[in-house]
């Protein structure tokens, strides 16, 4: 089936009045945790999936990938208005965005964010739909050996671009497969570290984990401060750009566009890193500088397209690898995996009416963004006067009895708790919990293919080394590990996340 | 605490972390390597987790004059006291849930946190609760036909 065949069939199963509903609840959401600071998409995520075990699993990946990519929408409203990120994607976009809005340009800084995110996540997923077949085609030639590979490549990368210690995010990577051991071993059928609860024979649930690493840990170190929210302004006007806005932004909107996208697909990559790098771009190439940071336009749409269309790539990885390139993505395949669909390879022709059904959303869920995000702007704009104190227990309310439905049983209310005391502790000293969600989902994928690989090989590691694509994969791994360890890349890579640091 | 000394207690808990599931996979059986048992990829990640804490434990060894420029502890200037009431608040929520029921053991918790710790009036702190219950009954209930705990009372 073609480009346009595809994108009917799509749209057929796009268009069904309770994707359409579903998909408008997702970006809506997204839109609200996007805005509102102190919650992002992964812990709402989180929450959010214990909610889609009863719908159609096309359904809940049209709503749950709605939820992320309307969050990089509204977390530039809470950015320009407010100078506070929404959610980590748009720290960048504080920089001019809330400049623009001092000097009264809080409504053109808001239209170039939401046009310009616009034009991205449309771009994006025509990029996502003209690229996943052919890769789809590359990812039917790998066995075993190439997925383990490509998996450690994807621990790897993932800990390399970690924002603190990247020991630590090793470290943490390792508890992540640690606990994706626990339960029953599929091969064997021999309980692992069960300690005689039934309810652990399945293992750790993904949502408690989430929920807890995410959600209750963000809401547990937001309360240990004040969370001081000023509006610049509460009435905004001319939210159209001018001719000469367009004029600089355009370049700005497109670059950033293909920036995100490809660093997007990469393990690791994603919204947060694709705004960084744009904004840097843009800095380096615009003729003037040092209007950066006292509230250049191209300040804000660079960055605001580059998370919209990184967000629309990270689908790649997860729709024809069956491997999450961000946590995010490790979540969705968390919930693909609950619904009994294995992304990869076979998924475009297994399921397809999910595959192109998902896809073909997202150009809905766009459009109802830009007319959520621009004609609403208001409902946003109020919406941020709502106090954290407030927020704060109807979210985690929200969290305990979310953890509870799941099973009607309070285990997994417990993990959840744990979790959220040890997932406040880990971030107050540190250590990230991204790479530990990715590597729990990844577990039994990992454990299947060293196992697999090891039986194919009677018990060589050299399996690894003599198949091309694997043994690059561990090559690239290698590298990056190394280089990690030389003092002057060391370094670079310290001062750039010192910088990103210091930006937000 | 000093923030250091913090650190290597963090580090110290994954090591015995690391320790631990290096044990308890010896235990379930590695296998050989032409057909690996149940406990060979917790075994190799625990020995991966001590191998990291163990470098950690050294490189924070190294760190002392870098850690003298940071602040003394990782509780300053924050209100830690926060998370731990809320920690123990909605701890024991869970434990009364299921005997209280939802709307009870909501309607409690959400009060303490509206009234005992974010110091709301009376009247805010009573009618809050009221809406999010009720939103959340019919979200969770009518909606998504989830069971939610009915408690002694029976609601």
């Amino acid at each position: 089936m073609d480009f346009f065949g595809n994108l009917i069939a799509g749209f057929q199963v796009a268009l069904q009045p309770t994707n359409l509903m579903f998909c408008f609840l997702g970006v809506f959401i997204g839109t609200l945790i996007g805005v509102l600071p102190g919650i992002g998409p992964v812990g709402t995520m989180a929450i959010l999936l214990p909610v889609t075990y009863g719908i159609q699993p096309t359904t809940a990946i049209i709503m749950l990938a709605g939820i992320y990519y309307g969050a990089q929408y509204g977390g530039s409203t809470t950015s320009i208005l407010v100078n506070i990120p929404g959610e980590a994607a748009s720290v960048v976009t504080t920089l001019d965005g809330y400049q623009m809005a001092l000097q009264g340009r809080a409504g053109p800084a808001l239209g170039i964010a939401a046009f310009g995110s616009f034009i991205a996540g449309t771009i994006g997923v025509i990029g996502l739909q003209l690229l996943a077949p052919p890769l789809v085609a590359v990812a039917l030639r790998f066995g075993p050996p190439e997925y383990f590979s490509l998996m450690i490549l994807g621990f790897v990368v993932l800990t390399y671009l970690a924002q603190k210690s990247m020991g630590k995010a090793l470290m943490m990577a390792g508890v992540g497969v640690l606990l994706g051991t626990i339960g029953l071993d599929t091969m064997t059928g021999m309980p692992r570290f069960t300690f005689s609860i039934p309810e652990l024979l399945d293992g750790v649930g993904l949502a408690p984990l989430a929920m807890g690493l995410f959600g209750i840990s963000e809401i547990l170190l937001n309360v240990e401060k004040k969370i001081k929210q000023e509006l610049v302004t509460t009435k905004v006007r001319g939210l159209f750009p001018t001719l000469e806005d367009w004029r600089r932004s355009l370049g700005a909107i497109f670059r950033g566009t293909g920036l995100g996208f490809f660093l997007g697909i990469l393990p690791g990559g994603g919204a947060v890193l694709s705004s960084f790098v744009s904004y840097a771009v843009e800095k380096r190439f615009a003729k003037h500088p040092e209007e950066f940071g006292k509230g250049a336009i191209e300040g804000v749409a660079a960055p605001e397209a580059a998370n919209n269309s990184a967000a629309q790539g990270a689908f790649i990885p997860l729709l024809t690898l069956g491997i999450p390139a961000n946590v995010v993505m490790a979540i969705l395949l968390g919930a693909l995996m609950i619904h009994n669909i294995t992304p990869g390879p076979m998924l475009v022709k297994e399921h397809p009416q999910l595959f192109w059904g998902v896809i073909s959303s997202m150009y809905m869920g766009n459009v109802m963004l830009l007319v959520l995000n621009l004609p609403l702007i208001g409902l946003w704009v109020q919406l941020l006067r709502v106090p954290y104190a407030i927020l704060f227990p109807l979210i985690l309310f929200i969290c305990l009895i979310g953890a509870y439905v799941i099973n009607n049983s309070t285990i997994d209310v417990y993990i959840m708790l744990l979790c959220g005391v040890v997932g406040y502790l880990m971030r107050k000293l540190e250590y990230e919990p991204a790479p530990l969600v990715l590597a729990y989902v990844l577990t039994p994928l990992l454990e299947n293919a060293l196992r697999q690989s090891l039986i194919l090989s009677g018990g060589g590691f050299g399996i690894f080394m003599v198949r091309p694509i694997s043994a690059g994969c561990l090559l690239i791994a290698a590298v990056l590990l190394f280089s990690s360890l030389l003092p002057m890349i060391r370094q670079k890579r310290e001062k750039i996340v010192a910088e990103a640091e210091e930006d937000e | 605490m000093k923030q250091l000394q913090t650190e290597r207690v963090g580090i110290l808990f994954w090591l015995a972390v690391g320790l631990v599931s290096i044990y308890g996979s010896t235990r379930l059986g590695l296998g050989a390597l032409r057909e690996p048992g149940s406990g060979f990829l917790p075994f190799v990640a625990g020995c991966f987790i001590s191998l990291m804490a163990v470098f950690l434990f050294l490189h924070s060894l190294l760190r002392r004059r870098e850690a003298q420029d940071k602040p003394s502890s990782f509780w300053a200037g924050v209100h830690w006291h926060r998370p731990v009431i809320i920690s123990l608040v909605t701890f024991g929520f869970v434990l009364v849930l299921e005997r209280l029921g939802f709307i009870l053991a909501g309607f409690f918790l959400l009060v303490i946190l509206f009234k005992g710790v974010e110091k709301f009036s009376w009247k805010k702190a009573m009618i809050i609760p009221t809406l999010t219950l009720g939103l959340t009954y019919l979200l969770f209930n009518v909606f998504l036909k989830a069971s939610l705990p009915k408690g002694i009372f029976g609601f």
